[in-house]
């Protein structure tokens, strides 16, 4: 890999939150600001067509790494830079539209991330509209019914509101909105969290095929080991708002460098634990 | 055999709605043992919260227990009054919950719970109750249980709040713990340590536990039995480790099929099509049917019933043909 | 275009069987109670609204009017008319008719105001909850100040301060203007505080930061995301408020801050009325009375339904 060519550039990125109380307050019973510092000094880059994955318990700061990724919350330090294009800096509101036009999330919460009171039709040609990526409502409405198919939907679904869908089909209508976009590069925020294992795996097919088929570049957050090792070419381990390790993800499993990545790999509950269990010499509970 | 601490035959549990009656449980059967962790694991909306609900009689109205019964050391608790459940709660079943924050009174210290409860099922006095406490903390993993005593649930972390729980499911020594999704809110390096917690209790004071989950992987660290759910039924029972080697019930292998391994590599994961059905749309036939690549005419309007050798037991039809290759 | 029509139709039908079969629409019909309520203030509000056809005269023509029929009690007492239902007043109006008019008086009147109040406090309440920061305690503690005065003293304060800013106008042209203003700036508050803390919450969901992604402008994402969301609260307080504003209206009214008696709204009647009520003449102070509990009472009665009704906690 040269120096200057990838696709994403994340440097120093650093951010502290405010947990001070209301100004008034403030005011009147004294006491200064006091911060949190969530995210410190994360650098890691993004290859175009890769999958990158941070992965960290709660309160690492992957999911503050993820909103500053795409723009909802600015840095304190440090810049994003989206091929050659820092989205940190000062740019003007049409450059700003075709940012965002190639960048995109997918939230982990399918219940509160489609507005309940929209069609899913008006949810997914939102963003077209918005960021103007067609001319017309009329080629909103073909090329929304184009993207509910694409994602294992049917186009009649345009007319139903979001409360009428399972988990998993919300979270296909929300990575359908986000391609509504034209994005290249996005930002997969715990995609599979909320869902159960079986839709899981179907959400992870459906955000393979997609990548193949369209050539996107995924940043993944999660705080599950496994998901993270099948669906990643490299992962980042996330420590209290440090990126401890970033390893190819095969080779993250067989040697951690970092004790932290060895403590978390060591505790993920395993399937063949229970053949193990078996052989050993608590066989019999039951008398 | 020993008889069972807990014995479920036939359970139904059904909530009547204004248009119609939904069922939450149909048919569901099994036995916890002395000194054993029988899992439940299934998607949500399975029924496997319902059946431990239903156990401690908690499930909310209008749901109602409309049938099979449920035994306690052979005792029928399922008829039992408010005062006499509540008698058998906390004294002879425990219980811990998915959040421990609820189940823990914020303004009381954790000294408090422990001694009121101890007082309350085993009648001891203050320094005995205090003392008692103290060696449950201790068990639990909390570090200097006697100062930590006179502190709050809000000054201990996530991992240390469930230790705290599970020492007040404890404090009666009750022959059964029901534990529903203990460490779904928990880290992962924190829910290993709980899951070693279960298994160590379970091995030394005797207990049963019935773990409920949604996650395979902690069924196979933790259980010794397991039962699937789908769609309020038991669609198979055994051994964690028959089950998680050769499931036998088409909806088993893809489950286990489903979950990305850190073991084995995979391009793609095996997935189930559609998704569980809601109580409004139960299915005829075999529950499963729609989503089962081997159903037939026979899957599509006979239910099938539990069958088996010995231990492992599949409701399917299809089971012979069923097999696993892994 | 037949098989278009066909499905837009089977679209519409299944709308409307999706209304009946609501959970609030089976929740509405299972309750006598609140069924009652809506269809006695359904034929309260429509003859108040077809006043000027439904009522038998018109008590605002001079020329109609015949002191002749003074003070006629109503017509199932004796030396009462058929003529005349509820009886007269001293001007020999037709109490039916002035009740009519005045609800009608009351009603639109206090209509404005609360729409006034609740386009007030959900701009503000919407503003502060979006933006928090000093923007939110400035407007919420604007609040809490005008919450420590009872309404009726601020409409009572507005209305003082608008007359004595605007003597231009004649009094009885701007005096129904006044009023509305006087509702509306007594009772934004309410309206701000549940709309500030609905706010709140809605902008954290994720829907929110995926229009933020859409490069949306802030205003955007409140009036379109934002405010739908936020309104099942504010519709059971605009039904309560309903009820209140009326009270404030024939308060200010009887007062004599309010209406003028040659416009008379409910308040009014009463207070004109209640001088006849020592000698006798009670219908003239009864029945506008009457119409004004009963008014309050259902919309109290449809209020308190539609909370309960649309709180998830008690399904």
């Amino acid at each position: 890999m040269s120096g200057a060519s990838h696709f994403v550039e994340v440097r120093n990125l650093s951010r502290r939150f405010d947990v001070s109380k209301p100004w008034l307050n403030r005011l009147i019973e004294g006491g200064g600001r006091r911060y949190v510092e969530a995210v410190r000094d994360v650098s890691f880059d993004v290859d175009k067509g890769e999958t990158f994955a941070l992965v960290g318990e709660s309160g690492s700061g992957k999911s503050t790494v993820a909103r500053m990724l795409v723009g909802l919350m600015s840095p304190d330090r440090g810049s994003v830079t989206i091929d050659g294009t820092s989205i940190t800096g000062e740019a003007s509101r049409s450059e700003q539209r075709a940012l965002r036009r190639r960048m995109q999330m997918i939230f982990q919460d399918p219940y509160a991330s489609l507005n309940p009171r929209w069609r899913v039709g008006r949810i997914i040609a939102e963003p077209m509209l918005a960021l103007k990526v067609v001319p017309s409502s009329a080629d909103a409405a073909s090329e929304t019914a184009r993207l509910l198919t694409l994602v294992g939907m049917s186009a009649g679904d345009m007319r139903r509101y979001p409360h009428e869908f399972s988990g998993g089909q919300r979270q296909r209508i929300a990575i359908a909105r986000a391609l509504a976009a034209r994005a290249e590069f996005i930002v997969c925020d715990e995609p599979t969290s909320a869902l159960d294992v079986s839709v899981q795996a179907q959400i992870l097919n459906l955000m393979r095929d997609l990548q193949q088929e369209l050539g996107l570049t995924y940043v993944l957050i999660s705080h599950n080991l496994a998901v993270v090792r099948h669906m990643a070419g490299r992962i980042g381990v996330m420590h209290a708002g440090r990126l401890v390790e970033v390893q190819p993800a095969r080779q993250l499993f067989v040697s951690p460098q970092h004790d932290y990545t060895r403590m978390l790999i060591g505790s993920v509950p395993q399937m063949s634990s229970a053949m193990r269990r078996a052989s050993s010499t608590r066989g019999a509970p039951c008398p | 055999m020993a008889d069972p601490v807990l014995s479920v035959r036939d359970l139904r549990v059904e909530f009547p709605t204004r248009r119609d009656l939904l069922v939450g449980l149909d048919g569901v059967s099994f036995d916890i043992h002395q000194g054993e962790v029988l899992g439940f694991v299934g998607e949500s909306g399975a029924g496997k919260s319902i059946t431990g609900a239903a156990i401690m009689q908690q499930i909310a109205a209008p749901g109602r227990i409309a049938g099979g019964e449920i035994r306690l050391n052979g005792q029928r608790i399922d008829k039992l009054s408010r005062t006499g459940m509540e008698r058998i709660r906390g004294r002879h079943i425990g219980m811990v919950f998915q959040d421990p924050l609820t189940s823990l009174n914020p303004l009381m210290t954790i000294g408090d719970h422990l001694t009121e409860t101890i007082g309350v099922h085993l009648g001891l006095g203050r320094r005995a109750a205090r003392d008692r406490a103290v060696s449950l903390l201790e068990e639990v993993g909390i570090p200097e249980p006697a100062e930590r005593l006179r502190s709050y649930p809000h000054e201990f972390s996530g991992g240390q709040r469930q230790r705290i729980v599970i020492a007040l499911a404890l404090c009666a020594e009750p022959e059964l713990v029901i534990a529903d999704e203990p460490t779904t809110a928990l880290d992962v390096s924190v829910q290993a340590q709980i899951i070693a917690l279960i298994r160590r209790l379970c091995d030394t004071h005797g207990t049963a536990f019935m773990l409920i989950t949604h996650d395979m992987g902690m069924i196979a660290e933790t259980a010794d039995r397991v039962a699937v759910m789908y769609a309020g039924r038991v669609v198979e029972i055994g051994r964690v480790a028959d089950i998680v080697a050769h499931p036998a019930h088409p909806y088993t292998q893809g489950l286990i099929a489903a979950i990305p391994s850190l073991e084995t590599d995979a391009e793609r994961l095996r997935q189930i099509p559609g998704a569980m059905p809601s109580l409004s749309a139960i299915p005829d036939g075999c529950v499963f049917h729609p989503r089962c690549e081997l159903a037939d005419d026979l899957c599509r309007t006979r239910r099938p019933v539990l069958a088996g050798e010995g231990d492992h037991r599949t409701a399917c039809h299809r089971t012979a043909q069923a097999e696993y290759a892994p | 275009m037949t098989r278009t029509t066909n499905e837009a139709e089977a679209h519409g039908r299944s709308v409307w069987a999706g209304v009946w079969q609501s959970d609030l629409c089976i929740d509405f019909r299972a309750n006598r109670l609140v069924l009652v309520a809506t269809l006695l203030l359904a034929i309260l509000l429509t003859a108040s609204l077809l006043a000027p056809w439904v009522a038998p005269t018109d008590p605002f023509d001079a020329m109609s009017l015949d002191v002749m029929h003074s003070n006629l009690p109503p017509a199932w007492q004796q030396g009462g008319s058929t003529e005349f239902l509820l009886g007269t007043d001293d001007q020999g109006r037709d109490m039916l008719s002035a009740v009519l008019y005045g609800l009608r008086t009351s009603i639109v009147i206090s209509a404005l105001g609360v729409l006034l109040a609740a386009a007030i406090g959900i701009s503000l309440g919407i503003v502060a909850g979006y933006f928090g920061g000093f923007v939110d305690t400035l407007i919420m503690r604007t609040a809490d100040v005008q919450l420590s005065f009872p309404a009726i003293l601020i409409a009572l304060l507005v209305d003082g301060i608008l007359h004595s800013m605007l003597p231009a106008l004649k009094r009885d042209d701007s005096a129904a203007m006044v009023i509305v203003i006087s509702i509306g700036l007594s009772f934004w508050v309410q309206y701000a505080r549940t709309v500030r803390s609905s706010t709140m919450v809605e902008k954290k969901k994720d829907y929110v930061s995926a229009a933020r992604l859409f490069a949306l402008p802030s205003r955007t994402i409140m009036v379109r995301h934002i405010l739908p969301n936020v309104m099942s609260p504010v519709l059971v307080i605009l039904t309560i408020n309903f009820g209140l504003a009326i009270i404030t209206e024939a308060t200010l009214s009887y007062l004599g801050v309010g209406l003028p008696p040659m416009r008379p709204s409910l308040g009014t009647l009463i207070r004109i009325g209640q001088e006849y009520l020592f000698s006798g003449e009670w219908w003239i102070v009864a029945f506008p009375g009457f119409a004004l509990a009963i008014l309050v009472l259902t919309l109290n009665l449809l209020g308190d339904w539609l909370r309960d009704a649309l709180n998830p906690k008690l399904r």
